[in-house]
């Protein structure tokens, strides 16, 4: 996948601690919601540490913000102040197609995907992410 | 069991569970449809136009299915799940 918002179904921007976590959730996302859906993994400090990077977390917000806009998910602390400073430095255009998602990053990320794969707007796509935080799992 | 106007059984593939791809394909075709659409399996029930909901199911592969719909066109909804839960692979 290559991330690109080619087309006119709303991406998704996973931003974790780990590159592994990143880069395995995109590919279950992929998985279940199918190829159309454009997803960015932005996972892990610069050199390839535990953390967030700045830069990264920037490039895949200017990467996903196509023309139908991007949910951004996150897991936790910095990822989500890696994500609230790139978006300071992004155009208000850019920053206007994307929403930050409070939600569970798994659930959150398969909630997003599938209903993207349906050609969702970014609002609904916003919402089935942000559904995830009460959906029962037994 | 949710009320329905119409209500249906299919059996999920011997090998496929409604999990991952399947479970995508199967969201993906049921929101289609304007219907409300409920699918029942192991005694629980779940909004079939919800991943998570359905992926909750647990269903495994050969589990029954209960797809239950009602509004606008809740026949033509089930009957189009029905017909895809054989095939989902």
């Amino acid at each position: 996948m290559d991330g690109e918002s080619r087309n006119g179904f709303v991406g998704l921007v996973l931003v974790s601690h780990s590159a592994e976590i990143a880069d395995g959730l995109a590919k279950l996302v992929a998985q279940v919601a199918g190829p159309s859906v454009p997803i960015v993994a932005a996972g892990g400090g610069p050199e390839g540490t535990f953390g967030t990077d700045g830069g990264r977390v920037l490039e895949a917000l200017q990467k996903a913000a196509g023309s139908a806009g991007a949910v951004v998910l996150m897991d936790l602390g910095s990822s989500v102040l890696s994500v609230r400073a790139a978006l300071g430095e992004l155009p208000e255009e850019t920053v206007a197609r994307l929403r930050i998602a409070d939600a569970p990053l798994v659930e959150g990320a398969i909630a997003a995907g599938v209903t993207s794969s349906i050609g969702a707007s970014v609002d609904e796509v916003l919402a089935a992410a942000q559904e995830a935080r009460t959906v029962a799992k037994l | 069991m949710p009320s329905s106007d119409t209500e249906r059984r299919a059996t999920l593939p011997a090998a496929v569970p409604l999990h991952a791809r399947p479970a995508g394909d199967f969201v993906r075709a049921a929101a289609q449809f304007p219907a409300e659409i409920s699918v029942g399996a192991n005694g629980k029930w779940a909004n079939a136009k919800s991943i998570l909901e359905i992926l909750a199911l647990g269903a495994l592969g050969g589990t029954e299915l209960v797809i239950a719909a009602s509004g606008d066109r809740a026949a033509e909804a089930a009957d189009h799940l029905a017909d895809l839960v054989p095939q989902l692979a």
